[in-house]
């Protein structure tokens, strides 16, 4: 009785799904007249930007980019402020053990690499598939490797709120910059450059290493306030 | 089909067969040790061999592919090493000890070093 149950649920709901996807025509395209061709065509010939996701997640949409950065910086200062009693006794980091010098050493030479790393994933968003987001959460891995490697390891809570603070007031100002030069906020006011070099693309380059260097502030200081949580 | 061409694809043929093997030992080994054995020996060497062969492929279209290559090759003979002898390191200090078949009973000799380092820490 109950398998016999499963089976009408499943054909059910098998039912419905072939019904969904047998009327959608994969392969085809299904929306003749939405806005993809005006970014594909815009992308190249007036933004001079090799990265068609880059341009459409910092150009066109560049205003949802700035709220995701906004969400972010939100879900940080929450978990601070949950965190923030915890945080007297410092000292205290929830690791069981020390690591051993091997490790300790090896972290010495990777972390430069590391932050390397990052740097260009997010230099280079506009020509190359990364960009802000993936360049910061990298930059804030390394920042996990040193404070697990050595206990002593301390990230100043200042400097991270200011470079913070500060990658945030450049993407708004350059975003109100276009208010004065175009008309719309976002609006590209710097030369485009030529297609596939690293000075093109206007402001996205900019615009994603500011997101770069909020992101990897925002990540290594909620990396750093979850270490320091004592039980 | 250059020199360089047919250098490029010896070192992907090796580093193929070397991950292969790499997921084979995992796949087949009894205890963590032996897996992280297994699995970074082998993809230490795949991965390095499978990045030079990439970069022996393009070297004549465009030489920085060969430098980005030698960098990355770099950063694994480091980073791959390191990680798997914190991850084993890890383990042990957990107490999951390695299986031992042999009867002799100093094979495992820092396990009293060990239980004992725990002790007084607890003390």
């Amino acid at each position: 009785m109950r398998k016999f149950l499963v089976i009408l649920i499943l054909a059910v709901l098998g039912f419905y799904l072939f019904e969904a996807f047998s009327g959608l025509g994969l392969g085809f395209p299904r929306f003749e007249h939405g806005v993809k061709d005006y970014y594909l065509d815009k992308t190249v010939s007036e933004l001079h930007v090799a990265n068609t996701v880059t341009s459409i997640v910092v150009s066109f949409r560049g205003f949802d980019t700035l709220g995701e950065v906004t969400v972010l910086f939100l879900a940080v200062s929450a978990l601070g402020s949950v965190l923030y009693k915890r945080r007297h006794d410092v000292g205290s980091r929830s690791i069981l053990f020390a690591s051993s010098g091997i490790v300790r050493s090896g972290s010495k030479l990777l972390f430069p690499a590391i932050i390397l790393l990052g740097v260009y994933i997010f230099i280079h968003g506009h020509l190359t598939p990364g960009g802000g987001f993936q360049g910061g959460a990298i930059i804030a891995t390394g920042f996990l490797l040193m404070l697990l490697a050595y206990e002593n390891f301390r990230v100043s809570h200042h400097v991270l709120s200011y470079v913070e603070s500060l990658a945030g007031i450049i993407f708004v100002v350059i975003g109100l910059l276009g208010f004065i030069d175009g008309g719309t906020f976002l609006q590209n006011f710097l030369p485009s450059g030529i297609l596939n070099e690293l000075f093109s693309g206007g402001v996205i380059g900019i615009i994603y290493v500011m997101v770069g260097f909020k992101v990897a502030a925002e990540l290594t200081g909620l990396i750093y306030s979850v270490l320091h949580e004592k039980d | 089909m250059s020199i360089f061409e047919i250098i490029g694809a010896v070192f992907l043929l090796i580093g193929s067969i070397f991950l292969f093997l790499g997921g084979l030992g995992i796949f087949r080994m009894p205890d963590v040790y032996n897996r992280l054995q297994a699995g970074t020996k082998a993809t230490t060497l795949g991965g390095m061999s499978l990045i030079l062969g990439v970069g022996f492929l393009m070297v004549e279209t465009n030489w920085a592919w060969m430098v980005k290559a030698i960098i990355i090759v770099i950063f694994i003979a480091f980073s791959n090493p390191i990680s798997s002898h914190a991850l084993a390191r890890a383990m042990y200090k957990r107490k999951r000890y390695p299986i031992i078949t042999s009867k002799d009973e100093n094979m495992d000799a820092y396990r009293e070093v060990n239980e004992n380092e725990k002790k007084e820490e607890d003390a």
